[in-house]
Order: C-alpha cells, then structure tokens, then sequence
C-alpha cells in the first residue's frame, strides 16, 4: 500500500464511519408531544411476562401488558380494582372456585404476529394460556413457585409437559380442570385448597397477564424483544442495556385517571387530573443508567424526571439533597425538585443458618448477636438515616406489623446482658464460641464497610468473626446449599400481606426456597398451615403477629433495618404519587411540558446568582 | 510467504483448542453449574432440572462424545454461542454490541496514536530541555491519576456544567455526539503512557547517524521527523498498534458504563457480574481468535514496513 492509497483508505474509512455515527436514528420527538423520561437502575432482562421477575422487567412489562387486577393508584390503605376484569372476582362460599368475567371489547397491540397484523380481541383463553404456559417446564419459568400444587390439576399439565422435548412442541389445549375459560369472557379457576392471596400474589402480577399464543409462536424465543400486549403502550425501541422507548398503544381500551383517593390527595395536587382520560403521555423513555453520577447529573439537568420508587437518591448525593431535618436542601428546593418520603415495606437481616452445629442449637449465642448489635450506628453510618431499626420481620405499611413489637425487646442493644448470654452459649457449646463466619451477598467497598461493621461489634462482646465476600450468584448457591454459617440478606413486600414474610420460616419452604434460615418449628408450621387459607380478617391479623412473635422468639436472624425511601421529583412530574405495590404507573403520570422547556432557563438563572 | 502464513494458520489450530480448554475448565468446571441461578430465587428442583438439560449440564463433562466440553466446543467452531442466561442469543447480543464499542475505541485509538506519535517526535526532537522535562512530569502524574477519575471529572465539568457534551448516550441522536467526550477522556487518560512508550522509541531512533546525515544534508525537520524517523521506528509502533486492534473491539469497560454506550464492554462488565459464562466464554474466546490473528497481522505488516524482514 502507498503512502496515498494508505491515506485514502484511511480516510474513507473514518468518513463511513463518521457517516454512519452522524446518521440521525430514528424520528425526533414531535414538539406537542408528551414524554416521560424516568430511568431505570438497571438493565431488563426480558420482555416476556411469563418469565420476568426482576423489578426492572416488570415495570416496563407492566406498561405493555396488564393483569387482572391492580392497586388503585391513590387509595390507601391499598385497594384492589379491576383492571382486565370486569369486576372483582366471584368466590364460591368454600373459597375454592373462582369466577372471574373479564372485560369485553380489550384487543391487544397491532402486531405482526397475527394474520391481517390487526390485534385481535382479548379472550378469557389467553389467561388460561397464560398460566399453562408458567406450568410448562419446558418453558422453565420464574413463576412457577406460587402456582405450585395450589390450582386443580396444573400440576398434572406440568407433569405432561416433562414428556417433551421442546416448550413449543406442548398441546395447550389440554384441559386442566382448575384453570378454564367457561366462555369467551369469562375465566375459572378452581384452587386445591382456599388460597386467599390469590388475587394480591398472582392476579395482580405481571407474570399472569394475557399472550398472545400467536405471539410467542410467532416470535418464539424471540418474544422476550417483542411483546404483544393489551397495555396503554407498545415497544418502540429496545436497547436492554441503555434505553427502552414505548409508545402509545392506539388500540388501548382507554380508562380515566382515578376521582378518589386519600384524603391528602387533593392538597398535593393528586387529585387534579380526576376523570381525565389517561395515559397523559405519548412516550416513555426510559434509560438504564447504572452508574450514580450520570443519574444524578441528568436529574439536576432536568433530562430525568424523578428518581422514583425503583431507586431513591444517589447515597452519594443525599447530603446534597436532604438536610438533617430531613427536608429538601435550598438549592434543590430552588431547581423545583419535590421530595417524598415513605416507608419501604422491606426487611433487611443477618440469618442464621440454624443447621449449623455452632448456631444451630445455641439460643443464647444468638440471642448475644442480636443483643451486639448497634442498629442505629449501622443506619447512621450506611443509608444516610434513611431506615429504622427492626424490632420484627414485618416491615411498618402491611397490615399485620405490630408496632408493639418494639415492647418485646428482639432487637435490644445491650452488651453486657449480650456478655451474660454468652456466657450461657459456651456452657452449651462445652468451652469458647468458635470464630464465626459471615457471608456477604458483594465484593465491592459497601460491602466490605459492612463487613468490618460487624466485624467490630462481634468484637465488642469477645467473638471472632471471619466475612466471605462473594458475588451474588455463588452466594446464592451457597446459601441455598446451606453452606453460609450467617448470611445477610433482605426482601421487600410484593402485597401489602405478610404471607411472604411469614412463609420464609416454614420447614416446607426450606432453601432452595425462601428459609434459608433452615428454621424448623412444627408448632409454626401447624398455625401458618391454619392461618394461610383465612380470608384477611383482624382474626387473620392477630394470628400473623403470633406467628411473628413464634419465629423471633427463636432468634433465627439479627433483623437490622426496615427501609425508609426518599424519592426526588421535578416539579412538572405531576401525579408522582409513590406505589408501592404496582408496576406500570407511568399511565397515570403527567408532565407540564411548559415547565419543562423553562427549566433550563431557570439553570442558566440560578448559576448566574451563583447558586 | 504463503507458506509462511498456512504454517501459522495450522500452528493456530492447537492455540485455540488450548484456548478452548481453559475457558472450559475455568467457568464450567470450577465455575459449577449455574442452572439456580438462571431459574430463579424460588425456583423449584424440576425448574433447576430442566433448566441443567436445556443448557446441557446434565451432561459428562469429558468423557463422552456428547459431553459438555464437545458442546463447547462446538459452539465455539461454529461461532454459534448459544442463547444467554437471559434467553437471548450470544451472537445477536455481539452484533448489537460491536458498533458502539468500535464508534468510541476506534476514534479513541486512532486519536490517541496520532496525538502520541506526533508529540513523542516532537518531544524527542527537543530532548533534555525543560519542554521535554515538563511533558515527561506530565505524563507520570497523567499516568498517576486513576482512570476513574479522568471520567469522574470529565463527565461533570464538559458535560454538565459547560454542557459541550451529552451526559450519557442519546439514541435518539448522531452517535457521534454521545462519544464524542468519552473518545476525548479516554485519549487524556491514555496520552500518559502512550506517550512516554512512544518517546523512548523515538529517542532511540533519533540518536542514530542518519538523522544526523539528513538533517546535514538540508532536509527540513518535519520531512526528517515525520519521514525517515517514523518509517525507521515502525516495527514497535505496529507491535503496539496491531496487537492493541483486538482489545478495540472489546470496547472500553469503564468509559461505556458510565456513558452508557451499549458496547461489548458494558456487555462484558455486566456479564461478569450477574456470571452469565455463557457471554464471557463467547467473548473470551473471540478475543482470543482477534489476538491469534492480529499476532499473525503483525508478523506480516513487518515484512510490508521493513525490507530486511523476510519470511522463512
């Protein structure tokens, strides 16, 4: 190659490349149009409802696809409304049967998949598709765990399908006698035992929402990038790692933005909207954005609309923020930004892996642990202040938490009464406690800062303690296996019912389900098997606290924290009520375009008087 | 020369295999079997066991001619990686991958060899004066000054408060626009080193007698410079460049997240952290082919830059 030719070729190459890096994708946004722009922590993982379970999938699935039911958006203490349904579902008196009629007149998305590429009407067979599909284990889906032996005959059509080579190749119209569509509008479904969550846990989730089977014949693995729902909004653009762009569904039903709701609702201005049709929005768009700086740097430009509920404020920048008194900082204040704060339904602990032959037959080592450790300093020191001490496992917002449980005392810092009790703890273990091991569910800084913590207090009272720091997926695996002697972990409630909660410390539930803990108590057992086919009653209530009180008496955690959110929205994000139990809200949101487009001029005002 | 270059290829076939055996015995043999992983917290034993056969860990690892290794294998000889822990496929995920990460690598190292070259010939023209003293003090405390930091930095004060650039990716616009800051903090985070490597060269290089002899002859210092003393100090400067082509095409871990550039470093970042092998093993092993060839490359372009090279 000659000098020339060299310098040509070079330079070609770099004009294609920069013709292709200019080339302007896709269509800008009209002027008139309305967008959203929340952003997401982390990358999605599927589009396919049948096998999303992380947050970051649901919430854009949820704006796709629509389940039965749903929470109200402003009612509290929350309420379950129809939304695919008619209305809420008829229960037989022996609450095994139920009946549900579902709307008419619901089509889904315009789609390839279908033959004139016209979305056809929702039918109740497409539920019944729906959870068939679950049940497939071929398909192994994600959700299968709340199906499990609770609807007549599914588990049958799951034995079927093991007689097959591919997920494709099952005949869904085989019958399963608890799950059928009695006609074209209307769904049964027939429990094995009375199972009163049914409508919080599975109706109101994302994982049942009506497919399309010609979709997933259609699209087939593919259909986690292409999803054919009966939402308000369909995928326009997907990129899983950075951006997701979602359009209206022009086929959408429509519904109108909710006329009640708690009785603050109309001095925050929630109520404005009341009766008017929604979605408000043309477009969402959402961008992944891991990285803290950037989603700080994009709010504070106003290119981001909140940090909602999926992640509060940057730790990092939380001084920036909120002041001591727990109120917006003046400068945020003056940039419009608004902020919430609630409390998170959530639960963090460090287990006790009760198969151990150390920890396992030693209450009061335990019960010392418990008594060692400073959960306030720990609060201090990691949220910024943003929890409060765990006195239980039910978090503060579910209808069974007990705010006496504090009277109880599991949760007591006290070291010299810790001493007293370990003292008792060697007796049992015949001479001194061994060094203990703890394993951490992360490798980086936090976590190791989490790590000397409890380093520290251990020490406090004489006992050695050793921190494994892993990745999350071999700390699962050795938890599941039973292999962390403690481990620390936490949940966050998906209803406002503490089933979830209680059923963590049932022998039937051991690891690879949700006991990790290998708590075994027949006496639980016997109630939890009592109280979980009890409609929600203040009978219901008081035996959930029992059974609180029943496993804490046990110690078989350290409970550290319940999670106190803060959530930072501007000011032209209307309607920015947080949800807790719900994803695919961003239909009931609304943005002042107006206010929007002269917040750069407030910016460029504010660094004028140097603020 | 064609001798030259079959006797390479076939020495490539047991790199490779080598290649593929300790991929296979680093993330599927001590690895362990990922299968809990891929089905869920809560997911049930017959999930975690269709899930083992769907992926094949059901299966021997060696001693079988359909065991888990000679799926390995397979996969990789037919650059059909199979599907990721999140169902997609691997390839599909490369393909989408590739563009971005070579947008901001390629400018980034094109800049930053232009911009090293030019000043080490510069800097090694003008040799123990205080320029060279101070581009040398430069370069440690570039060199000093982690990574992080230069995009840390970057991304408040251009993008944020001058507002010249995006602060991250925007799809929606000209990709040019949203790598347009990471390309310029990946050549200042970079210029250090490359700078410093670049100018030792260049020192050997000027020192030898026939600079003196052209420079007496009456050429201009730019044609001496930038003609015989570049052409002379080839052979390392493609040493450094060929085999730095593969790692383009990996992209750029750090500079990717935190612009949130859809390229194979951020594939690769979050594929070691959720563990998905499947993604690490493809891009292992690619990289490991682009390195095989590109040394290959190398060996070539010495014989095309330098006549006394000759192949035997």
């Amino acid at each position: 190659m000659n000098g020339i030719n060299g310098t040509k070729w070079i330079l070609g190459l770099a004009a294609a490349m920069l013709a292709v890096g200019c080339a302007k994708k896709g269509d800008s946004a009209s002027k008139d149009e309305m967008i959203l722009c929340p952003y997401l922590p982390s990358r999605i993982q599927t589009l396919d409802p049948g096998n999303a379970r992380d947050m970051y999938s649901m919430e854009v699935a949820a704006h796709i696809y629509e389940a039965l039911y749903v929470y109200h958006y402003l009612k509290r203490p929350y309420e379950i409304i129809p939304l695919l349904a008619e209305d809420l579902p008829d229960i037989s008196p022996d609450g095994l049967t139920y009946t549900i009629r579902i709307k008419k007149d619901v089509h889904f998305q315009d789609d390839a998949c279908f033959l004139d590429g016209k979305g056809r009407e929702l039918k109740a067979s497409d539920f019944v598709y729906a959870l068939k599909r679950i049940a497939n284990v071929k398909y192994a889906s994600q959700n299968w765990a709340p199906f499990d032996g609770k609807i007549v005959g599914l588990d049958d059509f799951r034995e079927y399908t093991k007689g097959f080579k591919k997920q494709w190749d099952v005949d869904y119209s085989r019958p399963v006698e608890g799950l059928q569509a009695i006609d074209d509008y209307t769904l049964q479904i027939k429990l094995t035992r009375p199972w009163p969550q049914i409508v919080e846990i599975v109706l109101t989730d994302t994982s049942t929402t009506p497919i399309p089977h010609e979709a997933v014949d259609f699209y087939r693995e593919d259909i986690i990038r292409h999803p054919v729902g009966t939402g308000p909004f369909k995928l326009k653009t997907l990129q899983p790692s950075c951006f997701v762009e979602l359009v209206r569904n022009k086929n959408w039903r429509g519904e109108s933005y909710p006329s009640e709701g708690e009785p603050s609702d109309k001095e925050n201005g929630f109520l404005d909207d009341a009766g008017k049709p929604i979605p408000f929005a043309d477009r969402i768009i959402w961008r992944v954005i891991e990285e803290d700086q950037p989603a700080w740097l994009l709010l504070m430009r106003g290119n981001i609309d909140a940090m909602d509920e999926l992640r509060g404020i940057p730790k990092d920048n939380f001084d920036k923020a909120v002041t001591v008194e727990r109120t917006l900082t003046q400068s945020l204040i003056e940039r419009g930004l608004k902020l919430q704060i609630y409390n998170d339904p959530s639960i963090y602990w460090v287990g006790f892996n009760l198969k151990d032959p150390v920890l396992g037959k030693n209450l009061p080592l335990r019960k010392a642990i418990c008594r060692a450790i400073d959960r306030n300093r720990f609060i201090d020191l990691f949220t910024n202040g943003r929890a409060m001490p765990a006195h239980g496992f039910v978090p503060p917002g579910l209808d069974s938490y007990d705010p006496d449980i504090v009277q109880s005392g599991y949760s007591k810092y006290d070291l010299a009464e810790a001493k007293q009790l370990l003292k008792q703890a060697e007796q049992i273990q015949g001479g001194a406690i061994p060094k203990l091991n703890l394993a951490m569910p992360g490798t980086d800084t936090l976590y190791r800062q989490y790590g000397q913590f409890f380093q520290r207090q251990f020490e406090q009272v004489g006992l050695e303690l050793g921190i494994d720091y892993m990745d999350w997926p071999t700390y699962m695996e050795r938890a599941n296996k039973g292999q962390c002697q403690m481990f620390m972990n936490g949940i966050v409630a998906g209803c406002p019912d503490a089933i979830d909660f209680l059923e963590m410390f049932t022998t039937k539930s051991f690891a690879p389900g949700a006991n990790k803990f290998f708590y075994s108590n027949p006496a639980y057992d016997a109630l939890y098997d009592k109280v979980r086919v009890m409609q929600s009653s203040p009978e219901r209530v008081e035996i959930y606290r029992t059974l609180e009180h029943m496993a804490m008496d046990d110690y078989p955690a350290v409970f550290i924290l319940h999670r106190v959110a803060y959530t930072l929205g501007h000011d032209w994000y209307k309607n920015f009520k947080p949800q807790l139990y719900s994803h695919g809200l961003c239909k009931y949101r609304r943005v002042d375009v107006k206010q929007r487009e002269e917040y750069p001029a407030l910016l460029k005002k504010l660094e004028r008087e140097g603020k | 020369m064609t001798a030259f270059i079959i006797r390479r290829l076939i020495y490539m076939i047991p790199i490779v295999f080598g290649v593929l055996l300790v991929t296979f015995v680093l993330f599927t043999v001590v690895g362990g079997d990922i299968s809990q992983q891929i089905a869920g917290k809560n997911a049930d034993q017959q999930t975690i066991d269709e899930i083992r056969h769907e992926y094949g860990f059901d299966k021997p690892l060696f001693l079988s001619w359909d065991s888990q290794f000679i799926d390995h294998f397979k996969r990789a000889v037919t650059f059909d990686f199979g599907r990721a822990m999140d169902r997609e496929r691997i390839s599909e995920k490369i393909r989408r991958g590739v563009g971005p990460s070579l947008m901001l690598t390629g400018p980034m190292f094109c800049g930053e060899l232009i911009v090293a070259v030019s000043l080490a010939l510069i800097i090694a023209f003008v040799r123990g004066t205080v320029w060279d003293v101070s581009a040398v003090v430069i370069c440690v405390a570039g060199m000093s000054i982690p990574y992080l930091s230069f995009i840390i930095f970057g991304q408040y004060f251009f993008a944020y408060k001058l507002d010249w650039f995006p602060i991250i990716y925007l799809p929606e616009e000209p990709m040019i626009k949203s790598v347009g800051l990471p390309i310029v903090i990946g050549i200042i985070a970079g210029l250090g080193a490359e700078l410093r490597f670049y100018r030792t060269i260049m020192l050997d290089e000027i020192r030898n007698d026939y600079v003196r002899t052209a420079f007496a002859k009456g050429l201009s210092t730019s044609r001496v410079l930038f003609k015989h003393v570049l052409k002379n100090a080839m052979i390392p400067i493609i040493t450094n460049v060929v085999l730095a082509l593969p790692t383009l095409i990996l992209g750029s871990f750090l500079l990717e997240r935190f612009f949130g550039i859809p390229g194979l470093g951020y594939l690769m970042i979050e594929a070691i952290g959720s563990r998905d092998f499947f993604i690490i093993n493809a891009m292992t092993f690619i990289f490991s082919l682009l390195i095989v060839v590109f040394t290959l490359l190398t060996d070539i372009c010495y014989a095309l830059v330098d006549p006394r090279i000759s192949f035997k």
